[in-house]
């Protein structure tokens, strides 16, 4: 056919993690085992849908901001050559160099104008350590791009004292902040997390319906609902302005 | 479970040797539950919003454009192609949203929404927003190509150089996540039009197509390349066969391998890109996909997304 090749429509998600020094031991050793829970799932979820391609990436901050996998890539790919995350010592929880660098990725210049809306989770364990408007001006980046403005922006705070007003500043609207109390439910958290960036990223699904029922409260603690596709699934959410 | 292909596409005669081809695209999304219907009363609306205004322009004095014309002299409202645009603006927009608007009306009136449309629909919400839909409507008169468009899609023509020209103004609001739309607030003001001069810019062919051709291309510029594919193949290949393509295309746009979005495309030929190939030239035409193809030029096609096959109407 006249115009080249044909291919499915990206869906980027980008998993921010947080690399602080307090994530020093059984916290990071609990997060890089939520991540490798949550990867089969998107694998699962990519193979049974028929809309998109999940390209994902992520990035480790602390102090500052450092791409881990700065590539978009296939997420059968980083499942299958998967190598942990480590800490930075001493390094701090500073959120908004590392807003501007995912809003850098999903510029226009760089974002395909096919992708679907994409997918942003933010982990961490701690408060925003960024100098006086840091975090404020590195979220207004973030948000100031079309695509990070529409993106499906997820929390996962580590312990009650990480799920706290700069989160939910950086949250979707229709989202709550998933909460592990502790690292034995960080995996937990991760994979609802992931399950929600899949399903509420299918189009023609009604998200706000969607969320109530994966991320209430009640749906946070213990087995994660796997929910059957819905009709219409492979619909665009080509809402209107 | 597959919902049915919600995007319509037609064309009719306009005036006394022109044509107008329109696809449409009605909204996926749960809270657009009669979008098929919404899309299919914009086809047949702006059919014939299409053919009032070809009348109009040729019981005017400005249906031919002067020799030597600039093609895209649109924004100057003493050129031709100005008062064409004002005339579209004018009298073709508000009164094809109008139409629209009291056809969904009727409709609704006709057959309320049903206790499970109900449920899907949000509080307060216009019964039209159920309706919704984008709009491509390209009418080639004489030497005018004359095109509206409300919504996402995209209108390509291929120049005589095979070159692509890309007419429609773009929108900023369009971001790939949301739409403009019949539906919307402000439907009139959300229309982007264009006026060609054909002899100033020689035309091959124009493709409408809805937005699930597009998003399944791999190719940022994809209207580049498929104008210059197209240009080699009207020198290669004749309409008919042409024709017999055109529905795979939309359906692999439309597959698991593409965009999974229903694909509607109209292509239209022009007597120059006829000529390019085997068959002797007549005038750029357009059917319906009931019409038989024989003795025609102008092809729609669709197909609904996750079809195995091409879905004609």
């Amino acid at each position: 056919m006249p115009g080249g090749g044909v291919a499915r429509r990206p869906l980027h998600f980008i998993v921010m993690a947080d690399c602080s020094g307090s994530m020093k031991g059984e916290k990071m050793q609990a997060l890089n085992y939520a991540l490798r829970s949550m990867l089969p799932h998107l694998v699962d979820w990519e193979r049974d849908q028929l809309q998109a391609q999940l390209l994902i990436r992520i990035l480790a901050f602390a102090s500052a901001p450092n791409w881990y996998v700065p590539d978009p890539l296939p997420v059968s790919e980083l499942s299958a050559h998967w190598r942990n995350l480590e800490y930075v010592p001493m390094g701090r929880t500073n959120m908004g160099p590392a807003f501007r660098m995912v809003a850098e990725a999903l510029s226009p210049e760089r974002l395909e104008r096919r992708a679907l809306r994409p997918a942003i989770l933010l982990i961490t364990d701690g408060l925003p350590t960024d100098p006086p408007g840091g975090f404020e001006q590195g979220l207004a980046a973030l948000l100031d791009v079309p695509a990070g403005r529409s993106a499906l922006r997820l929390a996962v705070a580590i312990g009650r004292d990480a799920s706290s007003e700069p989160l939910d500043r950086f949250r979707s609207q229709d989202v709550p902040v998933l909460v592990a109390d502790g690292t034995d439910e960080i995996a937990d958290r991760l994979v609802t997390a992931s399950i929600a960036v899949s399903r509420m990223s299918e189009v023609g699904v009604n998200r706000e319906a969607l969320a109530e029922r994966l991320l209430q409260p009640g749906q946070q603690r213990g087995a994660h609902p796997v929910l059957p596709p819905e009709p219409g699934q492979v619909r665009l959410d080509d809402s209107i302005l | 479970m597959q919902l049915p292909n919600q995007d319509f596409v037609g064309s009719e005669r306009a005036g006394s040797a022109g044509v107008v081809a329109v696809v449409a695209d009605g909204h996926g999304h749960s809270r657009h539950l009669r979008s098929a219907r919404g899309s299919r009363l914009a086809v047949s609306l702006g059919c014939r919003a299409a053919q009032e205004l070809a009348d109009l322009i040729e019981a005017s004095e400005i249906a031919e454009p002067a020799a030597g014309a600039e093609g895209e002299d649109a924004d100057t409202l003493d050129s031709p192609a100005g008062r064409i645009a004002e005339l579209v603006n004018l009298s073709l927009v508000p009164e094809l949203v109008k139409s629209w608007r009291e056809a969904v009306i009727t409709d609704v009136t006709a057959d309320p929404f049903t206790e499970a449309e109900e449920e899907k629909r949000r509080p307060g919400d216009d019964p039209v927003i159920a309706y919704g839909s984008t709009m491509l409507l390209c009418l080639v008169l004489g030497n005018w190509l004359i095109l509206a468009q409300i919504g996402d899609g995209d209108v390509v023509c291929v120049r005589a150089d095979g070159s692509a020209e890309l007419p429609v103004p773009r929108d900023p609001q369009l971001d790939g996540q949301v739409t403009t739309s019949l539906c919307g607030p402000d439907p009139a003001g959300d229309f982007r039009i264009a006026v060609l001069d054909t002899r100033a810019i020689p035309l091959l062919a124009v493709l409408l197509a809805t937005d699930g051709y597009g998003n399944a291309q791999l190719a940022e510029d994809w209207p580049s390349s498929f104008s210059k594919d197209l240009t080699w193949l009207l020198g290669q290949r004749d309409t008919r066969w042409l024709a017999s393509q055109l529905p795979s295309w939309a359906a692999r746009c439309a597959s698991a391998d593409g965009s999974a979005d229903d694909t509607t495309v109209a292509l239209l030929i022009s007597p120059a890109g006829q000529a390019m190939g085997t068959q002797a030239p007549s005038d750029t035409t357009a059917v319906s996909p009931e019409a038989d193809a024989e003795d025609e030029i102008t092809i729609p096609a669709d197909a609904a997304a996750d079809d195995a096959g091409p879905g004609v109407r």
